[in-house]
């Protein structure tokens, strides 16, 4: 795949520029960029000379690459090789218009369900967990290495799959890697948060057991307060209003 | 406190503020990796991980999905990380707690500063409209460039503001402290764990995970019981 390693570099910045007019759309046209430059090498039918950025053809699908996109920032690698592929090998305008727009839902909901709702909590906890158990700077180590050896091979093998399945992506969202991984990502996350929670209690230097207890009781209690405000604040707002007054209270004790 | 080890912090809060949306979404953003290397900056990463972890918690509840609103953990936790640090990484309840207060706050008027950069991005994108349309690829490292810089300033003024009123106001609560100690113990970790549980529970708590998560809290409970009774 020519400029495979350039586009694949760039995918890292797919959302430098994002905004809500076009979203992913201009990180997008960057990093599809490099694929696309074999359209400026063949330069074009009409009879424009070969050059980067003289071909029509190549103008013209940058364009329409750089337009609106929106899905999971890992796996809007698989768009961009499958796009990329279509204007490569000629395919009518209109139908790559279509299928970036019909890859936009299936990969925001995959890349939610996989990263955001399943490996990131997964590996959060786990480094929380390595913190409580006094594993210091490896715990760090261990998150990022844990976490990013998912995040760069989605990357990875999304801009190949797509590559090579052009307009036929659909299929590759099937994958059996990617079904099971979806299967078992939530059960370790559930596990690994669950677990983690009690951990950070025991591990945080409470100066008496009973303390512990309170803290445990508190977070109880605030769980239900956080539960309480869903849908009109966060739990960080909530958390902040919350910790203000204990600040006003402790200081006016 | 000489420039040097302040522009240190500010580097790390730029790092981490980019990574949660520009470049590369390594999650060096997450308040465990920014709180432990914004405390390895000034010496002392294990007080700067402390604090990251307590905020780690707080950041299990909003994931950065789309175009949502939400908070960026990344500048607060490298400049809490970074106080903890320069604290000499003694654990004082009450000026943790002001900490806490602080790096909320600062991770929530992140989320507002991201929203900024993306309309400003909005505004670059309408001036090269006509270019882009042209298929220029100039136009898009423009861009492209333009929003990464956009994303240094924000990232780099969130760090050193949070840095300088955080350090300011925790160290005036814990002058100004007069409740036991154990009040600012309790309510930096109960809202901590509470907003890590509710969380936990909107992910886990209502589908086919439900009972992994009991399985994980159990285990968790009884290896803590286990530990007090010891």
């Amino acid at each position: 795949m020519p400029g495979y390693r350039t586009a694949l570099v760039r995918l890292f910045t797919i959302q430098a520029a994002f905004s809500y007019e076009r979203m992913l759309g201009v990180g997008f046209g960057f990093a599809a960029e490099p694929l696309l430059r074999e359209l400026a090498r063949r330069g074009d039918a009409s009879g424009a000379e070969p050059g980067a950025a003289a071909a029509p053809r190549f103008r013209a699908a940058l364009a329409r690459q750089s337009r609106y996109f929106n899905a999971h920032p890992y796996l809007a690698a698989l768009a961009v090789g499958a796009a990329a592929r279509a204007e490569v090998e000629g395919e009518p305008p209109e139908r790559i218009e279509r299928l970036r727009a019909a890859l936009t839902g299936p990969l925001g909901s995959l890349g939610d369900r996989l990263i955001w709702a399943g490996w990131l909590p997964a590996c959060a906890a786990v480094g929380l967990l390595l913190v409580t158990l006094g594993a210091g700077g490896w715990a760090v180590a261990a998150f990022l290495l844990l976490y990013n050896a998912l995040h760069l091979w989605l990357r990875a093998w999304g801009l190949k799959v797509g590559w090579r399945c052009g307009v036929d992506v659909a299929g590759a969202l099937a994958a059996p890697v990617l079904q099971r991984a979806l299967e078992l990502v939530a059960p370790l996350a559930a596990v690994a948060l669950g677990a983690a929670l009690p951990a950070v209690l025991d591990w945080y230097p409470f100066a008496a057991h009973w303390e512990l207890l309170a803290g445990a009781a508190a977070a109880g209690l605030f769980a239900v307060v956080a539960g309480a405000f869903q849908g009109r604040a966060t739990g960080l707002v909530v958390a902040a209003a919350a910790l203000t007054a204990v600040v006003a209270v402790g200081v006016l004790w | 406190m000489t420039v040097a080890p302040l522009a240190g912090v500010i580097a790390v809060g730029i790092v981490a503020g980019l990574d949660l949306v520009s470049v590369p979404q390594a999650m060096l953003a997450r308040p465990l990796v920014a709180g432990f290397l914004g405390g390895a900056v000034l010496g002392r990463p294990l007080a700067g991980l402390a604090v990251g972890a307590l905020l780690e918690l707080f950041a299990f509840e909003t994931m950065p999905v789309g175009a949502a609103r939400y908070p960026d953990w990344g500048p607060a936790a490298a400049a809490a990380g970074a106080l903890a640090a320069r604290r000499g990484g003694t654990w004082d309840p009450a000026w943790l707690l002001g900490v806490m207060v602080v790096a909320l706050l600062a991770a929530w008027f992140g989320g507002l500063t991201m929203h900024l950069v993306r309309r400003m991005n909005g505004a670059q994108l309408r001036r090269r409209q006509a270019a882009l349309e042209a298929g220029d690829p100039g136009a898009l490292l423009a861009l492209q460039l333009g929003g990464v810089a956009r994303d240094v300033v924000r990232a780099g003024l969130l760090t050193a503001a949070t840095f300088l009123i955080g350090g300011r106001v925790a160290e005036q609560v814990a002058a100004g402290w007069r409740a036991p100690r154990a009040v600012a113990d309790i309510a930096v970790v109960g809202s901590a764990v509470g907003v890590a549980a509710w969380s936990a529970y909107r992910l886990f708590g209502r589908g086919p995970a439900r009972r992994w998560l009991e399985v994980g809290a159990a285990a968790g409970i009884l290896v803590v019981a286990g530990l007090l009774v010891w």
